[in-house]
């Protein structure tokens, strides 16, 4: 079996496991782009599709102006192609985090990247919430946080574990980018070692390897979905 | 004097949608006494749903004042707005239950969750909260599905839900947004009958939102018709259903006159000869009946002929309607005709252009 891999993946084993362009290592940098970005650009999602759904016209705090910010702010930011943001917002993040390359230099362009299609994927999970029951909780007394925690986010609980999921997936992708700005990662190893190096073999693990991180991010935001479901079916 | 529960006084509703003003409550004033079962009729888009939205402000009016249990809760004029606070508003709405045509229950927490939810901010621990809920869900026949989730109920089991929840903070008043609508028939009268029980064993004075006169004859005492965002009659049940005068509320009643006239009209039957008198007799009760018309014949000398009859509940008190020709002289008729008020039957007059066909 080793005899075999090793005779059809030569430079998957040159590769080796650790150090600079090691297996573990690429691994390891794609995990560290997905969590931290996934924190950072996922909380702020969540505050701007929050945002968007209460100062909407039909929300429970309505408000034109802030509704338009927010809508302006995601919508700006959603226009960016994700490789050009990361040229684009250089300057900030070498203020942030004191570098703009590496998987440091990363971490900002992929939260800035990932919120405001997080955002929009909230805001639409939030939306599905029926608006009698906010209005039935409103008539027995309900406060402005019952509302947003036990209703709003508690109602939408299984949808936005589904969009979440989604968005962890696109994350994936974003991480396979970042490689542009030396961030490493399973997609700078198919591109820079793979592709760049004729080394097909590479870019096939590295494939296979992404595959098997987005099936189970899929696998258990299905379940947690379905458990977190008691609507009628 | 009776007490007023709920007062709403000259309220407008005016929605603007892209540029274009709806009036979608106009310059209603309403007036329900502590202890009614107040039925509000009417087509869908009257602004029935509006305007008791404005009694617990999940509505704001654009003028008027709107008053519950003697307290302003909103007053609107030429001097200015005046509204309760958020805090108080809370409070208050607590003290007005509703329920709603597509129940609106949480459908991501538990039966008795649902019920808590309700007291979240009542300052009860914990356990007495969880007591209380149980209590409550006794009282709604459903102490056995405390644990389930919404979904898993039928459409009465949730309504039923929807009531303790509204009950949980001991209201004084529960509103009824078409709380039947979305019900079987079978469900239908068991809810409308535990909302009696509730405005019998607890004094709750419930306003009942519906478009189904059969709702509101069967539990309310008063009632409003809405058209077009105008209360347009009001009375109580027994008054409004003998002596309607807008055509909306016979059309409403149904049953009774319009229903009659309809009849005759089809069937021509009110063509009458010179000593032939048509008249609509309505009794109350089961006091009155064919012994009457016997007595008629017997001492007045005057034929009844029944052409129409029909029997109603209303709460309980069947209502009788009869067409009935009177044949005889002049002079027995009208003696006939005062024997018949005395024994306290409504004598309407039917005109024979009433009953002829395209009349």
């Amino acid at each position: 079996m080793a005899e075999l891999f090793a005779k059809y993946f030569p430079n998957v084993i040159s590769q080796g496991w650790s150090g600079d362009g090691g297996w573990l290592t690429a691994i390891g940098e794609t995990f560290y782009m997905i969590f931290w970005p996934a924190i950072f650009g996922g909380l702020l999602g969540l505050f701007f599709g929050i945002g968007l759904v209460l100062t909407d016209t039909d929300g429970i705090l309505p408000n034109k102006t802030f509704f338009g910010i927010f809508d302006k702010i995601v919508s700006f930011f959603r226009a960016i192609p994700f490789i050009i943001l990361l040229a684009f917002i250089a300057p900030v993040t070498n203020f942030l985090v004191g570098t703009q390359i590496g998987t440091l230099g990363a971490l900002v362009p992929l939260s800035l990247g990932l919120f405001p299609f997080y955002a929009r994927q909230v805001q639409v999970a939030l939306k599905s919430v029926d608006h009698g029951i906010i209005e039935a909780a409103q008539s027995i007394g309900a406060t402005f946080w019952d509302l947003v925690f036990d209703v709003y986010l508690r109602e939408a609980r299984s949808e936005l574990i589904r969009v979440t999921t989604v968005t962890m997936i696109s994350l994936v992708g974003l991480t396979a980018m970042a490689g542009a700005v030396g961030a490493g990662g399973l997609g700078n190893m198919a591109i820079a070692y793979g592709y760049g190096r004729f080394a097909n073999d590479i870019t096939f693990v590295a494939t296979f390897l992404v595959l098997v991180i987005v099936l189970v991010i899929q696998l258990l935001g299905d379940f947690l979905a379905k458990i977190f479901n008691h609507k009628a079916v | 004097m009776a007490v007023e529960a709920i007062k709403l006084e000259k309220v407008n509703v005016t929605f603007t949608q892209k540029n274009e003003k709806v009036d979608a409550v106009k310059d209603v004033t309403l007036h329900v006494e502590k202890g009614d079962i107040y039925g509000i009729v009417g087509y869908s888009g009257a602004g029935k749903s509006t305007l008791v939205r404005v009694i617990n402000l999940l509505q704001r009016p654009t003028s008027g004042k709107v008053e519950v249990n003697g307290e302003i809760l909103y007053e609107k004029d030429a001097s200015g707005e005046k509204i309760i606070s958020d805090k108080k508003l809370r409070a208050r709405r607590r003290k007005i239950g509703m329920i709603f045509q597509h129940f609106n229950l949480l459908n991501e927490q538990t039966v008795i969750q649902n019920v808590a939810f309700a007291l979240k901010h009542s300052n009860l621990k914990e356990k007495h909260i969880l007591e209380k809920s149980n209590k409550l869900l006794d009282l709604v026949g459903l102490s056995d599905k405390a644990d389930v989730y919404p979904a898993q109920l039928s459409g009465g089991q949730q309504q039923r839900v929807a009531i303790a929840r509204a009950l949980a903070n001991d209201p004084d008043i529960l509103i009824s947004d078409e709380g039947t609508s979305a019900l079987d028939p079978k469900n239908t009268v068991q809810i409308l009958d535990l909302l009696k029980e509730i405005n019998e064993k607890l004094g709750l004075t419930v306003v009942l939102i519906t478009h189904e006169m059969d709702a509101v004859k069967r539990i309310a005492n008063k009632v409003a018709v809405m058209e077009d965002g105008r209360i347009i009659e009001r009375g109580d049940l027994i008054s409004i259903f003998t002596n309607a005068k807008e055509k909306l509320t016979r059309e409403f009643l149904g049953g009774g006159s319009a229903k009659a006239i309809a009849t005759l009209q089809e069937y021509e039957l009110g063509k009458l000869a010179e000593d032939e008198h048509l008249v609509q007799l309505i009794y109350m009760g089961s006091k009155v009946s064919e012994p009457i018309l016997i007595k008629l014949y017997r001492d007045f000398n005057v034929e009844a002929n029944i052409i129409y009859s029909n029997i109603e509940v209303l709460r309980e008190t069947p209502i009788g309607t009869l067409f009935v020709v009177l044949k005889g002289t002049e002079d027995s008729r009208v003696k006939a005709i005062a024997y018949l008020k005395e024994q306290g039957v409504i004598i309407k007059d039917v005109k024979e252009q009433d009953v002829k066909k395209n009349g």
